[in-house]
């Protein structure tokens, strides 16, 4: 299969697969984390937490396996980077799992007692696992495009308070607001009564917030980021990304100032997909970076599978993928009606 | 070192063990729910709605948890076996990937639609419901495929430089013999779990006085599946452990602690195996020939023994020996409370045999101890082994401070804890104040 395409060719496809896979998990992902960041302090009682979770209920699930296949497809198309990634960022991986374990028990057990403070336990457990995820992945990403302190050999000499530097902070912070954004449009969009209107209002300022932290991201990325501009002067037309990014930030702001919060919503996405894009368009052809000496880095060409695992893997996506989407689509018009306050759903 | 990798393989253990108790479950009432939605969607009887919502809410509960303690599993291949994942990321990435793809996208889309999707679009509903169905077994296999390569690895050849395994056919991969046996071994056992679980939590409602339909129905179909498992496990288990004996001679001859070399070997019923000897500190009732039977379908058959064996090879026999031995006898005692349950029940008895009933219900926890000890001998006898024949578990582990191991541990097994006494509570309550009657 694909016999007409090098190893190295392949390699490229797989990097670019992997920008698209990991994009998609961003944004799908972003209005169940939203939603988790804003619970406990939205919400004023069982009605609206009912609202709010049936609005990610259906969704959460098959959202998150984009980071499963994200994973996953770093296993197999380059084991070395996942490998790799895994080990040098043990610990925040760790707090990543505890996250994804919390965040996903919680939407699940949140009003399966009737226990008031269990589920006012299980709110805050939606809530710290939605924080670890959007912050540690914020975190990690930055420090994926500043570059991770890789010495000669592949030998890391990083630290866990070196990985907070400013710019991964603001790079954390600035997921943070993505994901509360795209959550609080979510519930605005596909809600009703108080619940929406106060998530609706919630997102005039937080739209702002995002355009200014974007703001500030991008141009901490381009000027005091070592080789990030790299690619984009050898290839002007990668500014698109970054561009796309604001201009997003800016429709978000707009739409959700005029009360329409469905058009805000996607803009919210459009930044924090090509947030992630830019990023990772800059350190092309490395996928750990370093920030020591450009040729410690991993690449992707040493790090990719063998041409036949390679091309099985492709095929599997290009009719896998869309399959999954055209489905994942489906199941939103299944729900497409808002949720009401008298709503009572057996969860 | 030594310590590292022993707290990476505990670390392991626990997590794989821990998402194993939520597994087979989910296989099995996935099936069970999808084909009552099936049934109310056809003609309408409010009894198979009824049960379709009962168990319905044990398998969410229930399915909550297998879901997220299976993102433990994947991300330790990179944090914890990193040398592993680069050894083996060619071979063993791919199933993963697909496993993914194909059946966790299915199962979480649709869980979530089946959830949602009220009993107006019960069309929609059950399809979904089959979906998930589909995706939780269709996982199985991908994750058994990658599994069973590391049981015996087929389909590869070494890198050049000797690093890593590359493949050279994926079609090898999925038609390995391995993964078959595993798959159906693994899947029918899942199976009769789900059965004693029913049976079990129905034996608790006709105890209480409550024999209503959604009861008396779930039993009868939980009792036929018991039964048809029960029956099947052992006679198929007969082929594999004859394949597996071929392919890991060490791992056969310690599931019944056969020391040395020879033919008509006898198996003992009573039996205590010594590895510090090399022999067994106790034998007792022999029964000649039935070891070589059971090995290699000849009661003249000829089985290697641990001692004719690589010394630096072998894995531990007591542990081995002791989780085969109790998932066998489980495994007979099962038989037994089928054919009884099958027979109280056709004879109408079945309500006012209360210590009948008492049996069932201390049966539950019973098949995940039988799967656990199953998968113990399957796992660890591949030891020293992570990847047979081709990679020692010792050289597979990341390099990373043992005291963040350390922590990882400690983190991960207290959460578990608590996710476990929260799930069990839940199950309980559902159980307990379920009526029959809503």
């Amino acid at each position: 299969m694909f016999d007409f395409l090098t190893h190295d060719m392949l390699a490229v496809i797989w990097f670019f697969l992997w920008c698209v896979i990991w994009g998609v998990y961003f944004i799908a992902d972003s209005f169940s984390l939203g939603a988790g960041l804003l619970l406990p302090f939205i919400a004023t009682d069982e009605v609206q937490r009912t609202q709010i979770q049936s609005s990610v209920g259906p969704f959460w699930g098959g959202n998150e396996v984009w980071l499963i296949l994200a994973a996953g497809g770093t296993f197999a198309a380059f084991p070395l980077v996942f490998s790799k990634m895994f080990t040098f960022l043990y610990l925040p991986m760790m707090l990543l799992l505890i996250g994804l374990i919390a965040r996903g028990v919680s939407v699940e057990y949140l009003h399966k007692d009737e226990n008031p403070r269990i589920q006012k336990a299980f709110a805050w457990g939606w809530f710290i696992g939605s924080l670890l995820i959007s912050l540690v992945l914020g975190v990690a990403f930055a420090n994926f495009f500043k570059g991770l302190k890789i010495a000669s050999g592949g030998v890391y000499t990083g630290t866990l308070p070196g990985l907070f530097s400013p710019y991964a902070l603001i790079g954390g912070v600035l997921f943070v607001f993505m994901s509360i954004t795209s959550g609080a449009l979510w519930i605005n969009v596909k809600t009703e009564g108080a619940i929406a209107a106060k998530a609706g209002n919630l997102a005039k300022k937080s739209t702002l917030i995002v355009f200014i932290l974007s703001l500030v991201y991008l141009a901490y990325s381009f000027v005091g980021i070592e080789g990030f501009t790299t690619n984009y002067s050898a290839t002007p037309a990668l500014y698109l990304l970054p561009v796309l990014a604001v201009v997003g930030a800016v429709l978000s702001m707009f739409f959700a100032k005029k009360g329409r919060g469905f058009p805000a919503f996607c803009s919210n996405l459009l930044t924090l997909l090509f947030i992630v894009e830019s990023g990772l368009a800059s350190i092309y052809p490395y996928m750990l970076k370093s920030s020591i000496s450009p040729d410690y880095g991993i690449d992707i060409f040493e790090a990719a599978s063998s041409h036949m695992t390679l091309s099985i893997m492709l095929g599997g996506a290009l009719v896998f993928v869309p399959i999954v989407i055209i489905y994942q689509l489906w199941a939103y018009t299944l729900f497409k009606e808002k949720i009401k306050e008298t709503e009572q759903i057996d969860y | 070192m030594v310590e590292l990798i022993l707290l990476s393989r505990l670390q392991f253990a626990i997590t794989a063990a821990f998402h194993f108790i939520f597994v087979p479950l989910t296989l099995g009432l996935a099936l069970l729910v999808a084909s009552m939605e099936t049934m109310y969607y056809r003609n309408k009887d409010e009894t198979w709605r009824k049960m379709a919502d009962f168990w319905g809410r044990i398998f969410k509960i229930n399915f909550a948890v297998g879901l997220v303690s299976g993102l433990t599993l994947t991300f330790q291949f990179g944090t914890n076996w990193g040398a592993y994942a680069e050894f083996m990321g060619d071979v063993f990435g791919p199933p993963l990937a697909v496993e993914a793809l194909l059946a966790f996208f299915l199962e979480g889309t649709f869980f979530g639609a089946w959830i949602f999707l009220d009993r107006n679009r019960q069309k929609l509903k059950t399809f979904s419901m089959w979906m998930v169905a589909l995706g939780t077994n269709i996982s199985s296999l991908w994750i058994i495929t990658a599994n069973g390569f590391m049981q015996n690895p087929v389909g590869y050849e070494m890198a050049a430089d000797g690093s890593k395994v590359v493949m050279t056919d994926f079609f090898a991969l999925i038609t390995n013999g391995y993964v078959w046996y595993m798959l159906v071994h693994t899947l029918l056992s899942a199976y009769l779990l789900t059965a004693f679980l029913i049976m079990g939590i129905c034996a608790y409602h006709f105890l209480k006085g409550n024999n209503s339909k959604v009861f008396k129905k779930s039993f009868s179909i939980a009792v036929t599946i018991a039964l048809a498992t029960a029956v099947i496990l052992p006679v198929l288990g007969h082929g594999y452990s004859q394949y597996v004996t071929e392919l890991q001679p060490a791992k056969g001859a310690a599931m019944d602690a056969i020391w040395e070399t020879g033919s008509r070997v006898p198996m003992y019923l009573i039996q205590v195996p010594d590895s510090s000897t090399g022999s067994n500190s106790v034998q007792l009732l022999g029964i000649p020939g039935l070891a070589s039977f059971l090995y290699t379908g000849s009661f003249s058959g000829k089985i290697t023994g641990l001692n004719q064996l690589h010394q630096d090879e072998l894995p531990p026999v007591g542990m081995i020996f002791w989780s085969f031995r109790l998932m066998t006898i489980l495994g007979s005692l099962f038989i037994i409370e089928a054919l009884l349950g099958l027979y109280l029940q056709k004879s109408g008895k079945l309500y006012t045999s209360d210590k009948y009933l008492k049996l069932l219900m201390w049966s539950i926890p019973l098949p995940y101890i039988a799967i656990t000890a199953g998968w113990i001998v399957a796992e660890v006898g591949r030891q020293p082994w992570l990847v047979y024949g081709l990679l020692k578990t010792a050289n597979g582990i990341s390099s990373v401070p043992i005291s963040d191991v350390l922590l990882s541990v400690a983190l991960i097994s207290t959460f578990y804890l608590i996710l476990m006494v929260f799930e069990i509570y839940l199950i309980k309550k559902t159980v307990v104040n379920a009526t029959g009657a809503e």
